[in-house]
């Protein structure tokens, strides 16, 4: 055994020695009782008992004299007490009733025959509605006046855009007319429709605004930490604001762009789109893929002079020029009223790139 | 513990730059999901621009129309849909009443008539967007043609809208057939692709095989029994003169097919129980021996370029499709399915081979890569044989001939989807069928 390891040895006997006779001796394990408090108990007898009793009750005398004025108090209070709880149950359900009735009824009536509509159940549900009658009255005001006052806008429209046409055969030219000839024969239903979301809720909420970083911040951590390492925090701080400023500034100039697209948004994009995709699989263009960007308005329309083919591969010039006919023929033709896109997330597809790839669909 | 700081803050950063960056940018969707239905359009008759044309503005639309629709690409709408009759070549198109029947493709027109002089002139549109498909165009020619100008605007309609050329401007040289079948006559004839303006170019006191169009257009080779056994020939179709090509005595010579040149053809040639192929020059007359096996190999046909040569040969124990060099050598055999195939005919676009395929007492015709992968058979039958391309790679015609001893032969087409099959109307029976280049 080498003598540094004895040393050590003898240390550590030492040392447990002491530590249990510190143990033993020192009182650490010493049972220290807890307290008790004791009460002396004194036996008394029945009578003493009684005699204790009676004379506890004899306060209760004297509390007689405010008693007159408690049942006044008790009368008042019913009645109180009643009416808050019955106005609030009548207006409810009278509320409730005719607003549900006009919302359902009124847009099938007022789509199939507009002077049939107004008669029973939009002028009951305004007089018992107060808040919630908007959605109920307006239709009944835009049927009343009959067809002569609405088509006002409409009907001008009409014969313009065909004699528009005339000018140029390009596609915007062509799309005046479309929309002015169509817009007279929906307007009756369209018009209904469109009266009751605005009055009842909001299509989209505003998205709260990113948070600017605060000016003050990089003076105050430049000077605060007066380290040995100065200098060197003082360029890292300054990276780091930077990065920060870089990140938070193009955030805040951004277009309200709502949460991330989920993936059931971008399908529902996708399927729409796919179904007006006619692809001929013997052609040469179904071995191209293109993409096409676009514009978009915020009611999910393609901007139609916006298409414009970005990218082909696959084919030369002719076929990606008749790959990208067939995309564009696509997009126009399913885009009907407007591709299912949320209004709230504008921003992240006021622009889109759609790459069409018809490998799936090439014969094999 | 300054720096984990300062680096948890730069990963902040960085990902919420990214997170920005990614709603900044557009939102991109791949599509590879798509329908498959015709195209639907519509070409109101063409204008007529002057009294005698009132006829032919009629026809024209009619044989544009029926072009288009026989491709199986495109759906004609009928006149009874139309809202807006079209009476004015040069008014604007009021593309809502095209939308609103659904048409997708408009062909509107106008034709003059000057004593035997014809112009047409068209335009096409998108109607889903509102927009001219190209440039207008106009045609002229004479009266006696109005069926090629319907072809030629058909053919560039088809082009404007598929990227790819068309095959209506094109005709058809076979072997027309008539009589029963243990005595059928068999003669030369040439029409237009759809069975229209049918002529003879020989007569049918022997019997001739195999026609096939020179890549101009202007000479079919063809196999004849008149000098008592089979011999090629060159016949000239504006002057329907013929001679025949030069060969060894007492052999047969048959299966003549024009390299893409036109000045070497290629054909086999049967000597002493053996079949090799040979091409030749037509100018020298030289010839030069492709194979030599003692297997059976014919049927040879020339890829676009001309490099390469497809054929037929038993040299396996069955029928199959082998592979060599325009020069001879060595072949590669591409087919490997059961049956036994033939007649191979390489297409224009060059990436797939056409061919006969005997399986299960059943005929096909078939296509195949040119390595001999994704082969696919496009129709079934008693008996179908003799596939030939039309001029942009899209169509195929064939013989069918039906079962039983009053079994006749007639010409189907089919596209090389499989979708599409019809019957090539013909005056008479029909066999061995050529599709010439498109015409100038």
């Amino acid at each position: 055994m080498s003598r540094a390891r004895k040393t050590g040895n003898i240390v550590s006997g030492v040392g447990h020695f002491v530590l249990i006779g510190w143990i033993l001796f020192g009182g650490v394990f010493t049972s220290r009782p807890d307290p008790v408090e004791v009460q002396e108990v004194a036996m008394i007898s029945g009578e003493e008992f009684q005699a204790m009793v009676d004379a506890s009750r004899q306060p209760v005398e004297v509390a007689e004299t405010p008693t007159p004025a408690a049942p006044e108090v008790t009368e008042d209070a019913p009645e109180v007490d009643a009416a808050p709880e019955e106005p609030a149950a009548a207006p409810i359900p009278e509320v409730a009733e005719p607003a549900e009735e006009p919302v359902e009824e009124v847009a099938p009536e007022v789509s199939q025959a507009a002077p049939e509509l107004p008669q029973p159940p939009a002028e009951v549900t305004v007089e018992d509605a107060p808040v919630e009658e908007t959605p109920v009255e307006r239709p009944a005001e835009v049927v009343a006046p009959e067809p002569a006052p609405r088509p006002e806008p409409e009907t001008v429209q009409e014969p313009t855009p065909q004699e528009a046409v005339v000018p140029e055969e390009t596609g915007e030219t062509v799309e005046q007319p479309q929309e002015a000839a169509e817009t007279p024969e929906a307007t009756d239903r369209i018009v209904t429709e469109a009266a009751q979301p605005p009055a009842s809720a909001p299509n989209a909420s505003m998205r709260p605004p990113a948070r600017r970083p605060s000016a003050p911040r990089p003076t105050q951590t430049t000077q605060a930490p007066a380290t040995p390492s100065q200098e060197e925090s003082t360029v890292d701080d300054a990276a780091v604001q930077a990065a920060l400023e870089a990140a938070l500034s193009s955030a805040a100039t951004d277009v309200p762009t709502g949460p991330p697209m989920s993936s059931g948004e971008k399908d529902a994009l996708r399927l729409a789109v796919q179904n007006c995709w006619n692809v001929d699989p013997g052609a040469r263009w179904a071995q191209t893929t293109v993409t096409i960007a676009m514009s978009m308005t915020q009611d999910g329309k393609v901007v139609s002079s916006s298409l414009r083919m970005i990218a082909s591969e696959g084919g030369d010039a002719s076929t990606a020029n008749a790959a990208f006919g067939a995309a564009r023929r696509a997009i126009l033709l399913c885009q009907k009223e407007g591709y299912p896109l949320p209004q709230e997330k504008y921003g992240q597809w006021k622009e889109i790139e759609m790459t069409f790839n018809p490998e799936r669909m090439r014969i094999r | 513990m300054k720096f984990l700081s300062i680096f948890a803050a730069l990963i902040c950063a960085l990902g919420l730059a990214t997170a920005v960056s990614a709603q900044q940018g557009p939102l991109r969707i791949t599509i590879e999901e798509g329908i498959i239905q015709p195209l639907p359009f519509a070409v109101p008759d063409f204008q007529a621009e002057t009294g005698e044309a009132g006829q032919l503005a009629g026809d024209l639309a009619r044989v544009i129309a029926a072009d288009l629709q026989g491709t199986g690409v495109f759906r004609e709408i009928p006149n009874s849909a139309y809202i807006a009759q079209y009476d004015d070549f040069n008014a604007p198109v009021s593309f809502p009443d095209w939308k609103a029947i659904n048409a997708q493709a408009l062909v509107t027109g106008a034709v003059s008539v000057s004593g035997n002089n014809v112009n047409v002139k068209f335009r096409v549109y998108d109607v889903v967007s509102g927009t001219n498909l190209g440039e207008g165009l106009q045609f002229s020619g004479t009266t006696d043609g109005w069926r090629r100008m319907a072809h030629k605007v058909a053919d560039e309609v088809y082009s404007r809208i598929t990227g790819e050329g068309g095959y209506f401007d094109s005709r058809v040289v076979y072997v027309s057939e008539t009589g029963p079948k243990d005595d059928r006559k068999k003669r030369l004839a040439i029409m237009d692709y759809d069975g229209a303006n049918v002529s003879y170019l020989t007569d049918s006191n022997a019997i001739v095989l195999a026609p096939r169009f020179s890549p101009s257009g202007d000479r079919v080779l063809y196999t004849s029994y008149e000098s008592g056994f089979p011999r090629i020939y060159v016949l000239d179709i504006g002057s329907v003169q013929q001679r025949v090509l030069e060969s060894a005595e007492g052999t047969m010579s048959f299966a003549p097919r024009f390299s893409p040149s036109g000045n070497t053809v290629v054909f086999s040639i049967s000597q002493g129980g053996n079949t090799d192929i040979y091409s030749m020059d037509i100018g020298s007359g030289q010839s030069v021996r492709l194979t030599n096996t003692p297997a059976i190999e014919t049927a040879p046909s020339y890829n676009p370029d001309g490099s390469q040569i497809v054929f037929e040969s038993d040299r396996s124990g069955t029928p199959q499709l082998y592979i060599m060099s325009a020069s001879g050598g060595e072949a590669r055999r591409i087919s490997f399915g059961e049956g036994r195939y033939g007649t191979p005919v390489w297409s224009p676009r060059g990436d797939l081979v056409a061919f006969t395929k005997q399986h299960a007492g059943r005929f096909h015709i078939g296509v195949m890569r040119t390595d001999g992968s994704e082969e696919r058979l496009l129709t079934a039958s008693f008996l179908d044989e003799g596939p030939t391309w039309s001029p942009n790679g899209r169509v195929i015609m064939f013989t069918r001939e039906t079962q039983g001893e009053g079994g006749a032969s007639s010409l189907y087409s089919v596209d090389i989807t499989g979708r599409v099959l019809r019957q090539v109307n013909t005056p008479e029976g029909g066999s061995d069928p050529s599709w010439s280049p498109l015409q100038q």
